[in-house]
């Protein structure tokens, strides 16, 4: 039998990359707290409450204590005198973590 | 008003309405994204046994960036708990609502601390410097400048 494929249609789908193994994404669906942004409680794929379009225009960012944020999230609350330049998470001085792509 | 605390609160309702509270916990109103109450009982052998208090958090417009106004509501019906950290209007001293408030923080994990702040209470007192501070407090706490002298309770 022969077939002709006369019609395809592709689908694709995007994620951070957030250092999350896939053992990990696995079990996303159990624990969903850890793909979400800990400030707005937005997936990370989605976006920031200020932002329309997730993706670059509202990208993450990465701690040095391997805190991930929303970008605009963070920098809103670094803003804030009361945040003594503190990650959210574990209250020590944030650092941004430089991020290597390697793929 | 910003929408950042809208959305935020909606997302803290929704899991609220699906998951339900933590033990002891309960809604009396969230009609609104500026004004929450709850009760709040302290469950198990503690000096609060069969107490139940309500709990306000008012909400800024850039919560969770600012943090909630957290206070015992103190009216006919309801009294703050005694304890070394309320203040008999309801003002509490917890370095949470002040100056160690982080936006990871919510109100289910305010209530959770405030629920064990009373749990492990050992004795049932005012705050030394009670009277003076009730006489002079701000309408809100979060003008007060607390020193958070004390992390046994």
């Amino acid at each position: 039998m022969k077939v002709a494929v006369k019609q395809w249609h592709a689908v694709a789908y995007w994620k951070w990359d957030t250092g999350a193994t896939t053992e990990q994404d696995a079990n996303a669906d159990e624990d969903a707290e850890d793909d979400v942004c800990g400030i707005c409680r937005v997936s990370f794929e989605g976006c920031c409450p200020t932002c329309k379009m997730p993706g670059d225009d509202c990208p993450l960012i990465w701690g040095q204590c391997t805190h991930v944020f929303h970008m605009h999230c963070l920098l809103k609350w670094l803003n804030t005198a009361s945040s003594k330049q503190q990650c959210p998470m574990d209250r020590r001085t944030w650092v941004t973590a430089e991020r290597k792509v390697d793929r | 008003m910003t929408t950042i605390s809208k959305k935020r609160l909606a997302k803290e309702l929704r899991e609220l309405q699906t998951h339900g509270p933590p033990t002891g916990i309960a809604v009396v109103s969230a009609e609104d994204f500026e004004c929450w109450l709850f009760t709040i009982e302290v469950l198990g052998n503690t000096l609060y046994e069969g107490e139940k208090f309500c709990l306000r958090f008012r909400f800024p417009g850039n919560y969770p960036i600012e943090s909630p106004e957290v206070t015992f509501v103190v009216d006919e019906k309801w009294g703050a708990p005694v304890h070394p950290h309320i203040y008999s209007n309801g003002h509490i001293c917890a370095s949470i609502l002040g100056n160690e408030w982080s936006p990871v923080l919510s109100v289910v994990s305010v209530c959770l601390t405030l629920q064990s702040m009373l749990a492990s209470c050992t004795k049932k007192q005012r705050p030394q410097d009670n009277d003076r501070y009730v006489l002079h407090a701000p309408l809100s706490p979060k003008k007060t400048r607390f020193h958070y002298d004390d992390d046994t309770v």
